[in-house]
C-alpha cells in the first residue's frame, strides 16, 4: 500500500519517542526551572497548541534557541524549531522597547557609528549602565561591545574595492552587523587572508542585518522584510557566479536554515551557496585549488570554543582543522558547551543570571585552560567570554590572518596583483 | 468511594457505562435509593470504545429520522449540562469526486426535516475553515457536530449519582439473580477483588449492560435478539482537523473523522462477531488498511500522520435475524419492560442507542422504574448540569486566570471543569507531572485514586488520560504504578497490574507497529523488560 | 575530508570501536546523529543471561555454546568472544568508568522494580549481589528524594524482602533542590545531578546518613555524577555506611557519563566526534565503500579505508519501519526482514518479539551485503545485526562490544 509509507510532520514533532535526552543537553533547564524543557516546551506542547493555541505557554521565551536539543536528538526532532515557531505563532506578548532597540542592530549600529567614540565612553559608564537597568531593564553588568567610528562597508569601498576586480574568482561576503558596525578589524582579516589565497572579495548589494536578533525578539514583519532583502542580494551574488560567505556561525545558520524555518522564507536556489569562510578555505585547501603558507613564528596556545549555532550546523572540524594547519598553534580542546549569552537574551535584566550560570562551566575551563586566547566564529560569544572569562577571542579567520605568511602564499597561489 | 453495599435498594443498576451511570444519576436525582453494580470499571464496553463523536444527527437524517432528531435535542442538551466533556467543534460531511453530489441535496432535506441545521458550503470555503480536508472535495455542509470525551461523560454521572446518595461499585460482577415468584427481587454479585459474593436486593433491576445484557438477560431467565457488531477505529497521534469530517453518502467504513482532546480518530466498520469473541477484540491488519484508505481520501494527510493505537468496539444491535451486515438496523433506543414481554416482574432492560442519546435511555428507564415504584417525579437531567459543567459565576475572572496557567494547567482545568478546584496540591512536588505526553500531575493522580474508583491502573488511564499520549504509557506507566501503590501497599499486585497495563496498551500497537509507533514500542521493551525486569517468567 | 577509519553511529559499539581504533594510530572519525542508547543505560552491561528460558548465573561462556551458530558469539567464537571481551575493563577504566564483574560467572544487579537479574560487569557505585543469600538478613536503607516519582522504593522492598532482608524507606530533602522542584517536569535524574554538586553533596550526604541510622547499607536513586564519579566518592566517604545507586529511568545520569566520558576519551586520543549529523549515502567503487556523504558536510564527503556501522536498531532509525517494509535507511544493506508486517511482532507484549531478531546480514566477518554482494571494508556491530534477541537473551551489552571489538581488531590491522 502506498500509504504510510513514510512519517512527516511539522520539524518531525510526530517522531518525538519522548526518550527525554532532548532534556539533558539543554542548557536552560540546568539553571532556570520555569522554563519547562525542551521536550514539555516543543513536542510535548505542540499537540496541544494544534488543539486550541491557548494552549500557548508564555514560558517558552527562556529557550535560548541554541539548539543543543536538536543535535541531541535520536529522532531528528526539530525541537527548537518547534519552540521558536510556536513563539512566532502564538504568543500574544509584543516585543516591548527595549527588544525593540536590541533587535534593530542595524538601526542601533548605524546611530553609534556615528557618534562612536561618546558613545562607547557612555556606554561604560557606570551611572549610565544603571539608568540602562533600571529603565530599560538591560543589566547593568553587562559590557557592551564597542562601536568602531568607521563601518566596514565605508573602509572595503574606499580602500579595498577596487583591488578585488583583479582576482578572476571571487565571493560574496556577508559581513553582519558586528563586522560592520563594531569590528572592521574581522573583515579586513578576510579580505587579507582570501586575496592572498587568490580570492577576491565583494560586498552583497544592500546587506541587511540576518534578523536573527528581531526573530528572538518577535519583531517578525521586519525580520522578514530584512530577510527578503538579504535573499535578493544573495541571489544577484549568485547569478554572478559568487557564492556567499559569512564569518559569522550565527549569521550564516540563520540565512540557511532560520530562513525557511521561520520564516517561511524559501532560499533552496541558494542555500547551499552560502556558507562560512573557513568552511570555504578548508575545501579549497583540501582539494589543492589553493596554497596557504603559515609564519614560523607565529607561536600560541590557542582554545577553540564551539557556539552553539556551529554545533547546529555542524562545521565546526573546517574552522578547528585549520587552526590545526597553523604549525606554531598549540590547540586546545573545548567542551563544546553554551556560554549563555544566546545573542540578545543575555543583555535582559531577567535573563542574566540564567546567562552567567549557563556559562559558568565554559568559563571555568577557558581560566584552566591557559590558552592565550580563545577562538570562536560568533561575535556575541566573544563578548560573553571576554566579559565573564577576561580572556580575549578571536575569529578563526583573523588567527589565519594573523598566521598567515602573505607574501609566501601569494607566491604558493602566483595570484595576480 | 465504594461502601459496603446496603441491603435492600430501590433501584439496582447493572453496568457502568454511559447507559448505567446516567441511569444512576437520574434515579438518584429523584431520590430512589440507588446502586450501580459494573462487572469491571466504567466506561470497559461500548462507552469507552466508541468514535468520541457528539453527532448533529445528520448521519441518520435519511434511514432513521426518529433518530436523527432525538441526536440532535440530545446534542444541544449535552452541549449545556456536559460542556466541560463537549468540544463545539461544528462537523462538514463532504462529498469526493467519486461520490454522488445528490446525496447532499437529500441529506439537507432530511436534517431540515429533523430539526438538525445545517448550511451549504462552497467547497473552496470549506477547505479554508478545515484546511486538513481533501482539497478535492466537490461538496460541503456544516453540521452542529461535536466531539464528547465519554470518560469525563461517565464520571461526571457517577459523581452526580454518588453525590445524591447512590452507591456505586466497580469490579462486581453480576452471575446469577434472586427471584421471588415471577420477580426479580435481587442480584448476586462476585467481586473480583476478592472472589467473594454477596446478595443485593432490589426492587427494580435495570439491565444497561450494553451487549453483555444479552448474557444478563439469559441469567434473568430472558431471550433478547442482540448482535455484537465490532467497529475498528484508528487513533492518529496529534489533531490533524479541527472539524468533524463525515463522507457525504451513504453510512459506510472509515466515513467519519473525529478531532478528540489532543488526537484525531477515523472509524469506522462494521463485522458481526459471536459472542465469545466481545471480551477479546482484535484489530485485523485488512481493518487497519481499510481505515486508512478510506480514510485518506477524507484528509489526505492520513497518509503520512503517525498512527498511535487501533481499537475496537462493539455495539449492542438489537434487530432482526434476517439482516446479516448489521449497518442498517436502527440505532434507535430499544427499552424493554419484561413484565409485559416475558412475565418477568421487577426487570428492566435498556439498550440499543447510542452515546449521545444516553441521557434519553437514563430517562425512559428511570421512567419505567419509578411507573413500577409508583413514584411521580420528574425526570431533571436535561436542566441540572453535570458536575463539572456548572456555569461558573466568576467564569471572566477565571477566564483571565487562566491564561497565565502553564500548558498543564490548562490541561486539567479542561479536563475536569469546574471541579478542577478539588484537585489538591498541597506542595511543588504534588505539581509535577506524572504524564507529560497527556500533562497529568501527581495531585491529578492522587484525586482520581482517591475519588474517582480507581484501582489499577488502566482505570486511572481511563479517568485522567495517563498512557493515552504518543508514548502510550512508556514515560508515565511506571510512575504511575508507584503512586498507585503508595495507595495499594501490595507492591507484587501492583507490578503485575503494571505488566497488565503495558499488555493492554501493546493490544492497541501491534495492529499499527511500524515507523515511529515501533521504534517507541522497542524502546518501551528496552526499559521495561531490560532495565526494570518486568516480564521475566523467573524474577 | 579523510580518516583512516570512519565510524557511523556514536553509541556503545561505535564509541568502543573508535577508542580502539584511534588508540592503534589511525586517524578516526565518529559520526554521531543524536545521542545514543547508552542514555538509558541500567549500569549493568550483560553478556548472557537467559538461555532457553533459564537464567544463567553460572557458567555463562559454557552456556553460550549452546546458541545457535549464526548467533555473533559463536561467529565469532566463544573463546575469541571471551578474549575480546576482556578487554573491556580496562578500556573502560581508562576512560574512568569503573566497573566490576567477570565473564566466569555472573552476578546480580537490582532493577528498579526490585527484581534480581543476572550481569555480567556493573558499574562500581551500583547494587550488586554474587548471590541472593548475600542479602539475606540484611537491614537496607532506601532513601529517596522527596518528590521525585522515577525511583520506586515500594517496589524495592518488596524485592530484597523477598530474600529475607528488612528493608526501611524514607524520603530526604536539601535546600538546593527546592528551585529544580518548582519544576514540573524536570526533576529528572539527569537535572537533579546538574544541582547535586559541592556543598549540595555533603548536604545530601548528611541527610542520607541520618536517614540510613541502624542500617547496613543505605539504597538510593542514581541521581549523582553525570560528567565523572566524583560526587559519589564525595557523597560515599561522608557516609558510615555502604550506599549502592540504582538505576533511574528514562535517562540515567550513569548512562550520560558513560556515553560523555568515552566520548572525551576518544577525543583526547585524537579522535574527531561529529555530532548531530547524519549520513545520507555513500559511493562505493566496486565492492569498496569509499566515501560517504552526510547532511551537514553537503557536497563535501569524507573519505575513508574503512567504515564500521554501528546505527543500532529502530530506536535511533538505525532500521526504518513503514507499512509494509523494514529497511536500512543509509546503504540500504541486505537484511533478514520479510515484507509482512504482521510477522513482525507477537501479540503478547512480553513473549520475544520478532522485530527485535530484524537486522542487516553479514558474512562470517561481519560485513554486511548489499543486492547480495558483500562490501568489503564496511563492517556493522551492535543492535543493528541480525539475529539475535538481545532482549530476552540479555546479552545487548555483550554483543555490541564483542562485534565493536571485532570490527576494531579488523580496522586496525
Amino acid at each position: 500500500m502506498d500509504l504510510q509509507q513514510q512519517n512527516i510532520s511539522d520539524n518531525n514533532f510526530e517522531s518525538c519517542i519522548k526518550c527525554t535526552i532532548c532534556t539533558v543537553y539543554c542548557p536552560v533547564t540546568a539553571v532556570n526551572p520555569d522554563y519547562p524543557g525542551p521536550k514539555q516546551a516543543g513536542p510535548d506542547g505542540e499537540r496541544y497548541r494544534l488543539k486550541k493555541p491557548f494552549f500557548y505557554d508564555e514560558a517558552l521565551k527562556y529557550c535560548l534557541n541554541c539548539k543543543r536539543c536538536e543535535v541531541a536528538c535520536p529522532n531528528n526532532v526539530k525541537i527548537g524549531d518547534i519552540i521558536q515557531a510556536a513563539r512566532i505563532k502564538y504568543s500574544s506578548h509584543k516585543p516591548s522597547l527595549r527588544d525593540t532597540m536590541l533587535a534593530n542592530t542595524d538601526f542601533m549600529g548605524s546611530m553609534a557609528t556615528a557618534m562612536a567614540p561618546i558613545v562607547n565612553f557612555t556606554l561604560g559608564l557606570k551611572p549610565v549602565k544603571l539608568i540602562l537597568d533600571k529603565v530599560m531593564k538591560i543589566d547593568n553588568h553587562r559590557t557592551f561591545p564597542k562601536y568602531s567610528s568607521e563601518k566596514f562597508e565605508t573602509w572595503f569601498r574606499k580602500e579595498a574595492a577596487e583591488k578585488q576586480e583583479g582576482y578572476a574568482r571571487k565571493v560574496s561576503y556577508f559581513h553582519g552587523c558586528y563586522v560592520n558596525y563594531n569590528f572592521p578589524q574581522l573583515g579586513k582579516d578576510l579580505v587579507k587572508v582570501l586575496n592572498a589565497l587568490g580570492i577576491g572579495v565583494r560586498l552583497l548589494n544592500g546587506e541587511k542585518c540576518c534578523g536573527v536578533a528581531k526573530i528572538a525578539n518577535r519583531c517578525i514583519d521586519e525580520a522578514t522584510r530584512d530577510g527578503r532583502q538579504n535573499l535578493k542580494a544573495i541571489r544577484e551574488a549568485v547569478e554572478r557566479g559568487d557564492d556567499v560567505v559569512a564569518t559569522s556561525s550565527t549569521c550564516c545558520f540563520t540565512l540557511r536554515d532560520e530562513y525557511p524555518h521561520l520564516l517561511k522564507l524559501d532560499n533552496h536556489d541558494v542555500r547551499d551557496h552560502i556558507e562560512l569562510a573557513t568552511r570555504l578555505i578548508y575545501r579549497l585547501i583540501d582539494n589543492g585549488d589553493v596554497k596557504i603558507v603559515f609564519r614560523n613564528d607565529y607561536h600560541k596556545r590557542v582554545a577553540y570554543h564551539v557556539p552553539c549555532h556551529m554545533e547546529k550546523l555542524g562545521w565546526t572540524i573546517y574552522s578547528t582543522s585549520l587552526l590545526k594547519m597553523i604549525p606554531g598553534l598549540e590547540f586546545i580542546h573545548l567542551d563544546s558547551h553554551c556560554c549563555g549569552i544566546a545573542g540578545t537574551y543575555g543583555f535582559k535584566k531577567e535573563n542574566y543570571e540564567y546567562s552567567q550560570g549557563i556559562g559558568e562551566p565554559l568559563f571555568r575551563q577557558i581560566k584552566e585552560s591557559g590558552c592565550d586566547f580563545v577562538a570562536c566564529d560568533c561575535e556575541t560569544c566573544k563578548w560573553q567570554i571576554e566579559m565573564s572569562a577576561g580572556v580575549s577571542v578571536l575569529n578563526p579567520v583573523s588567527v589565519l590572518a594573523d598566521a598567515i605568511d602573505v607574501e609566501k602564499t601569494m607566491l604558493a597561489n602566483s595570484s595576480p596583483s | 468511594m465504594e461502601n459496603t453495599p446496603r441491603k435492600e435498594y430501590d433501584v439496582i443498576i447493572i453496568g457502568g457505562g454511559a447507559t448505567g451511570a446516567g441511569t444512576a444519576r437520574d434515579c438518584a436525582l429523584r431520590g430512589l435509593k440507588t446502586i450501580l453494580a459494573e462487572r469491571l470499571d466504567f466506561t470497559a464496553g461500548a462507552t469507552g470504545r466508541n468514535h468520541g463523536l457528539l453527532h448533529s444527527g445528520a448521519r441518520y437524517a435519511h434511514t432513521d429520522p426518529e433518530s436523527a432528531s432525538e441526536c440532535i435535542k440530545e446534542n444541544i442538551i449535552l452541549k449545556r449540562i456536559a460542556r466541560h466533556c463537549v468540544e463545539e467543534t461544528s462537523g462538514l460531511f463532504v462529498t469526493l469526486p467519486e461520490d454522488d453530489l445528490n446525496y447532499q441535496d437529500a441529506l439537507v432535506n432530511d436534517c431540515f426535516k429533523a430539526g438538525i441545521h445545517v448550511d451549504v458550503l462552497d467547497p473552496k470555503e470549506a477547505v479554508k475553515i478545515e484546511p486538513a480536508v481533501n482539497p478535492d472535495i466537490i461538496g460541503a455542509v456544516k453540521v452542529p457536530d461535536g466531539s464528547i470525551d465519554p470518560f469525563r461523560l461517565t464520571t461526571a454521572n457517577v459523581l452526580d449519582a454518588r453525590m445524591h446518595g447512590a452507591d456505586i461499585i466497580t469490579y462486581h460482577e453480576v452471575i446469577g439473580f434472586e427471584k421471588s415468584g415471577n420477580s426479580i427481587t435481587g442480584v448476586r454479585l462476585r467481586n473480583h477483588h476478592n472472589g467473594e459474593e454477596t446478595v443485593i436486593h432490589g426492587k427494580v433491576t435495570i439491565n444497561a449492560a450494553g451487549i453483555w445484557g444479552h448474557h444478563i438477560a439469559k441469567l434473568a431467565g430472558v431471550n433478547i435478539n442482540m448482535y455484537p457488531a465490532k467497529g475498528a477505529l484508528l487513533i492518529f497521534g496529534h489533531r490533524v482537523n479541527n472539524m468533524v469530517l463525515n463522507r457525504c453518502r451513504k453510512p459506510g467504513d472509515a466515513d467519519i473523522l473525529v478531532p478528540a482532546d489532543t488526537i484525531s480518530i477515523i472509524g469506522t466498520t462494521s463485522t458481526r462477531i459471536p459472542f465469545d469473541e466481545i471480551d477479546h477484540m482484535e484489530v485485523t491488519p485488512e481493518e487497519v488498511d481499510l481505515l486508512l484508505r478510506e480514510g485518506e481520501k477524507l484528509s489526505p494527510a492520513l497518509a503520512y500522520t503517525r498512527v498511535l493505537r487501533a481499537y475496537a468496539g462493539v455495539r449492542p444491535l438489537v434487530a432482526d435475524d434476517s439482516d446479516p451486515t448489521g449497518r442498517s438496523i436502527s440505532r434507535g433506543i430499544v427499552c424493554l419492560d419484561h413484565a409485559k414481554r416475558d412475565g418477568l416482574e421487577g426487570f428492566i432492560t435498556i439498550t440499543g442507542g447510542k452515546l449521545i442519546t444516553y441521557r434519553l435511555m437514563a430517562e425512559e428507564a428511570t421512567n419505567l422504574a419509578c411507573k413500577k415504584l409508583n413514584i411521580n417525579k420528574p425526570c431533571e437531567t436535561a436542566e441540572i448540569p453535570l458536575p463539572g459543567s456548572e456555569p461558573d459565576s466568576k467564569d471572566e475572572e477565571r477566564r483571565a486566570h487562566i491564561i497565565e496557567l502553564s500548558t498543564e494547567q490548562k490541561a486539567a482545568e479542561g479536563r475536569h471543569g469546574s471541579w478542577t478546584g478539588k484537585i489538591e496540591s498541597r506542595s511543588d512536588s504534588d505539581d509535577a507531572l506524572v504524564c507529560e505526553c497527556e500533562q497529568v500531575s501527581v495531585a491529578e493522580v492522587n484525586y482520581a485514586i482517591n475519588e474517582l474508583h480507581v484501582h489499577n491502573l488502566i482505570n486511572l488511564r481511563r479517568r485522567t488520560r495517563l498512557g493515552m499520549g504518543t508514548c502510550q504509557g512508556e514515560l508515565c506507566a511506571c510512575r504511575g504504578a508507584g503512586l498507585l501503590d503508595k495507595h495499594d501497599n501490595c507492591s507484587d499486585r501492583s507490578l503485575k497490574d503494571l505488566a497488565s497495563f503495558m499488555e493492554e496498551r501493546w493490544h492497541g500497537m501491534y495492529p499499527v507497529c511500524w515507523g515511529e509507533t515501533l521504534c517507541e514500542v522497542q524502546f518501551t521493551s528496552w526499559l521495561y523488560q531490560g532495565v526494570m525486569g518486568l516480564g521475566d517468567s523467573h524474577l | 575530508m579523510r580518516f583512516d577509519n570512519i565510524i557511523i553511529g556514536g553509541g556503545l559499539s561505535g564509541l568502543i570501536a573508535a577508542v580502539v581504533s584511534q588508540r592503534a594510530g589511525k586517524k578516526t572519525a565518529i559520526i554521531s546523529a543524536g545521542q545514543s542508547a547508552l542514555h538509558f543505560w541500567s549500569g549493568s552491561f550483560e553478556f548472557l543471561g537467559n538461555i532457553d528460558g533459564n537464567m544463567v548465573i553460572d557458567h555463562p561462556l559454557m552456556e553460550a555454546e549452546r546458541l545457535p551458530d549464526s548467533h555473533p558469539y559463536k561467529k565469532i567464537g566463544i573463546p575469541h568472544t571471551a578474549e575480546l571481551l576482556s578487554k573491556v575493563a580496562p578500556l573502560l577504566q581508562e576512560a574512568g568508568i569503573k566497573v566490576k564483574g567477570s565473564l566466569e560467572r555472573n552476578h546480580y544487579r537490582l532493577t528498579p522494580m526490585g527484581f534480581l537479574k543476572p550481569a555480567w560487569l556493573t558499574l562500581d557505585e551500583y547494587f550488586m549481589a554474587d548471590h541472593p543469600s548475600q542479602i539475606e538478613g540484611k537491614k537496607y536503607a532506601i532513601v529517596n528524594i522527596a518528590g521525585y516519582i522515577d525511583f520506586y522504593p515500594n517496589f524495592l522492598r518488596n524485592g530484597l524482602d523477598k530474600h529475607g532482608a528488612s528493608c526501611t524507606i524514607s524520603a530526604i530533602d536539601i535546600p538546593q533542590l527546592a528551585p529544580l522542584r518548582k519544576s514540573t517536569t524536570e526533576m529528572r535524574a539527569t537535572n537533579m545531578s546538574r544541582f547535586l554538586r559541592n556543598d549540595a553533596v555533603d548536604s545530601l550526604a548528611k541527610e542520607i546518613n541520618m536517614a540510613s541510622r541502624g542500617a547496613d547499607e543505605a539504597i538510593v536513586p542514581a541521581v549523582l555524577g553525570m560528567f565523572s564519579d566524583e560526587p559519589v566518592r564525595r557523597l560515599r566517604n561522608q557516609i558510615d555506611r555502604p550506599v549502592n545507586f540504582i538505576a533511574t529511568t528514562p535517562a540515567s545520569v550513569p548512562g550520560v557519563r558513560c556515553q560523555l566520558s568515552l566520548r572525551d576519551y576518544f577525543i583526547r586520543l585524537g579522535g574527531t566526534f561529529i555530532p548531530g549529523d547524519t549520513v545520507k549515502k555513500g559511493v562505493f567503487d566496486g565492492q569498496r565503500l569509499k566515501r560517504v556523504y552526510t547532511v551537514n558536510f553537503g557536497d563535501m564527503p569524507i573519505e575513508a579505508d574503512n567504515f564500521v556501522i554501528c546505527t543500532g536498531s529502530f530506536f535511533g532509525h538505525g532500521l526504518i519501519a513503514n507499512i509494509d517494509r523494514i529497511y536500512e535507511p543509509i546503504f540500504g544493506l541486505d537484511l533478514n526482514e520479510t515484507g509482512d508486517r504482521t510477522k513482525w511482532y507477537d501479540k503478547d507484549f512480553f513473549s520475544p518479539q520478532p522485530y527485535m531478531g530484524t537486522g542487516v546480514t553479514t558474512d562470517s566477518e561481519f560485513r554486511p551485503s548489499l543486492n547480495g554482494h558483500t562490501i568489503e571494508n564496511l563492517y556493522a556491530t551492535g543492535a543493528l545485526l541480525a539475529g539475535f534477541n538481545a532482549l530476552k537473551e540479555g546479552s545487548g551489552a555483550g554483543i555490541t562490544l564483542a562485534t565493536a571489538l571485532h570490527a576494531a581488531s579488523k580496522i586496525c590491522s
